[in-house]
């Protein structure tokens, strides 16, 4: 065992150029995924973040009796996706209306009396999560008596959603397209080498060795292409990150998110299946050559 | 055309109606004949005569088409692709175009060796390999890459390589054929050591001067088949 890996090891540094082709492929490679990767899951945070910001306003439709709307809330309160709610009457958003337009509130002297509903609002639980579930929720609430509107950003959530829906679908194909591309031309970069090494392995049969002498060596090698291109891609990945990541503006969309780097089981993820296409190729590169 | 074989018990080779086709032509035919333990022997004919093709069929880079191939008791007929490594670990095989790892050191060519038979210790490896290369005389260039040398000093590491794992049999096919005289000379001098120490020693070669030189049996070939056999035995050639 230890002189399997000795052996590779010697071998995998002697035949620089061609290995370094190789892991020079895996590590674009990487790079290119794991950018994908960095990308949908800081998206994915953002969408969950709205989608945890989202509140429910339900406005009443006339003005309801203390004891007939503390029993509607109540029954808004016992639904499970609910974290709390909130009564605001008509005057106190009359109020707020007022505050917020500033200078312009005078306009608002001219009106006999205020248009305003009573609403409540409804903030929904941090766990609870998605779409359906606030379209759902909503329509709960429109269903119960003395309801006159529901409102929610309903169009907006449905669009971000789609776009990141559509995102994440193209990204997926992508990656695995181009992790298909990644193991085949590791599979004839492989195969190079080992044409690189006919001789050498036709030598090495005549002195007597077995297949296995041959083979777990080259196994290994495989293993330290998929390792040293993995490694390389996701430290550019890195590079890449700690270079553009801190001089984003902080305005825009990045003003409440933070753009954080792949988490370390991720990563330890996509090294490890980088490692398994160093091998993968190996193997049916090796299958094929060696002719087993 | 066959010859009277000589006891069983004694032969660590044995070819009896040994044939070989590529394709359409046939590269021997029907060769029977066996090789004592600690021969010297010689296999010569003109280009062609199938001298290589039994080099192959005893180191099983090809199988015989007709007939069977005995070596050290192995028939090579029931041999399995996987047996192979074994059969060729009792041989030692020399080209006449050396067949040295080129990314590898000296050393580690002959080292190969030793480590495709089984040997983990570092030390005795060292060991080993220092011993064969002194007797070449290649010790004070182990860390040299082939192409580095000459070609008579790549051959002695040939010969090295093949001599270190002290195999029964030494296969030399054509040993010389590339060399100047003063290297063709060492490289038989250090076959003739080789066999001195107990190894079998099969050379092919259509080079009068080399089988000029000495061996026990020369075997003649011609457009495949068994063409004679001179015996030295005892001296003079019989």
């Amino acid at each position: 065992m230890i002189d399997t890996f000795r052996r590779a090891f010697t071998d995998f540094f002697r035949h620089k150029y061609l290995h370094g082709i190789c892991v020079a492929t895996i590590a674009l490679s990487v790079f290119i995924i794991s950018a994908f990767g960095l990308f949908l899951i800081n998206a994915g945070e953002v969408m969950e973040g709205w989608q945890r910001g989202i509140r429910v306003i339900a406005y009443l439709g006339d003005r309801m009796p203390e004891p007939e709307r503390t029993a509607l809330m109540e029954t808004i309160r016992q639904y499970p996706e609910v974290a709390g709610i909130d009564y605001i009457s008509g005057e106190a958003a009359f109020e707020w209306l007022k505050k917020e337009i500033g200078r312009q509130s005078t306009l608002l002297n001219g009106l006999s009396e205020n248009p305003l509903p009573d609403s409540i609002e409804i903030r929904l639980k941090d766990g609870i999560a998605g779409v359906g579930v606030v379209d759902a929720l909503a329509a709960k609430v429109r269903a119960l008596p003395k309801i006159a509107e529901v409102e929610y950003a309903q169009r907006w959530l449905h669009r971000f959603n789609g776009i990141y829906r559509l995102f994440k679908l193209t990204g997926l194909v992508l990656i695995g397209m181009i992790f298909t591309a990644m193991m085949m031309i590791v599979a004839n970069t492989v195969r190079l080498i080992l044409y690189s090494r006919g001789e050498e392995i036709k030598i090495t049969r005549i002195i007597g060795a077995d297949e296995s002498f041959i083979k777990y060596p080259l196994y290994v090698e495989g293993l330290l292409l998929g390792f040293f291109g993995g490694a390389i891609g996701l430290l550019m990945l890195f590079g890449a990150y700690t270079a553009t990541v801190p001089r984003l503006s902080p305005g825009g969309l990045l003003m409440f998110y933070q753009i954080r780097f792949i988490p370390a089981d991720l990563t330890a993820m996509i090294l490890m299946t980088s490692m398994l296409v160093g091998w993968l190729g190996c193997f049916f590169s090796i299958r094929k050559f060696l002719d087993i | 055309m066959r010859i009277t074989p000589i006891k069983p018990d004694n032969a660590i080779i044995r070819f009896f109606e040994v044939s070989k086709r590529f394709g359409a032509s046939d590269a021997v035919v029907g060769i029977t004949f066996d090789i004592p333990r600690n021969d010297f022997l010689f296999i010569s004919g003109p280009s062609g005569a199938g001298k290589s093709t039994l080099m192959k069929l005893l180191y099983m880079g090809e199988r015989v088409t007709g007939g069977y191939i005995i070596v050290d008791g192995m028939n090579l007929n029931r041999i399995g692709r996987r047996q192979i490594p074994m059969v060729r670990r009792k041989l030692g095989v020399i080209f006449q175009d050396f067949k040295l790892v080129a990314s590898k050191t000296v050393f580690d060519n002959v080292a190969l060796v030793l480590e495709v038979a089984g040997l983990r210790s570092r030390k005795e490896i060292r060991r080993k390999v220092m011993d064969v290369l002194d007797t070449v005389g290649m010790s004070d260039r182990p860390d040299a890459f082939p192409l580095t040398l000459s070609g008579g000093e790549q051959q002695r590491i040939a010969v090295a390589r093949a001599m270190v794992g002290q195999p029964k049999i030494i296969l030399a096919d054509e040993p010389t054929a590339s060399l100047d005289p003063d290297s063709a000379e060492k490289i038989f001098n250090l076959l003739l050591a080789a066999h001195a120490g107990g190894a079998t020693v099969v050379i092919t070669t259509h080079d009068r001067d080399l089988l000029a030189r000495g061996g026990s049996n020369i075997i003649f070939l011609e457009g495949g088949r068994f063409a004679n056999r001179f015996s030295r035995v005892g001296g003079g050639v019989g």
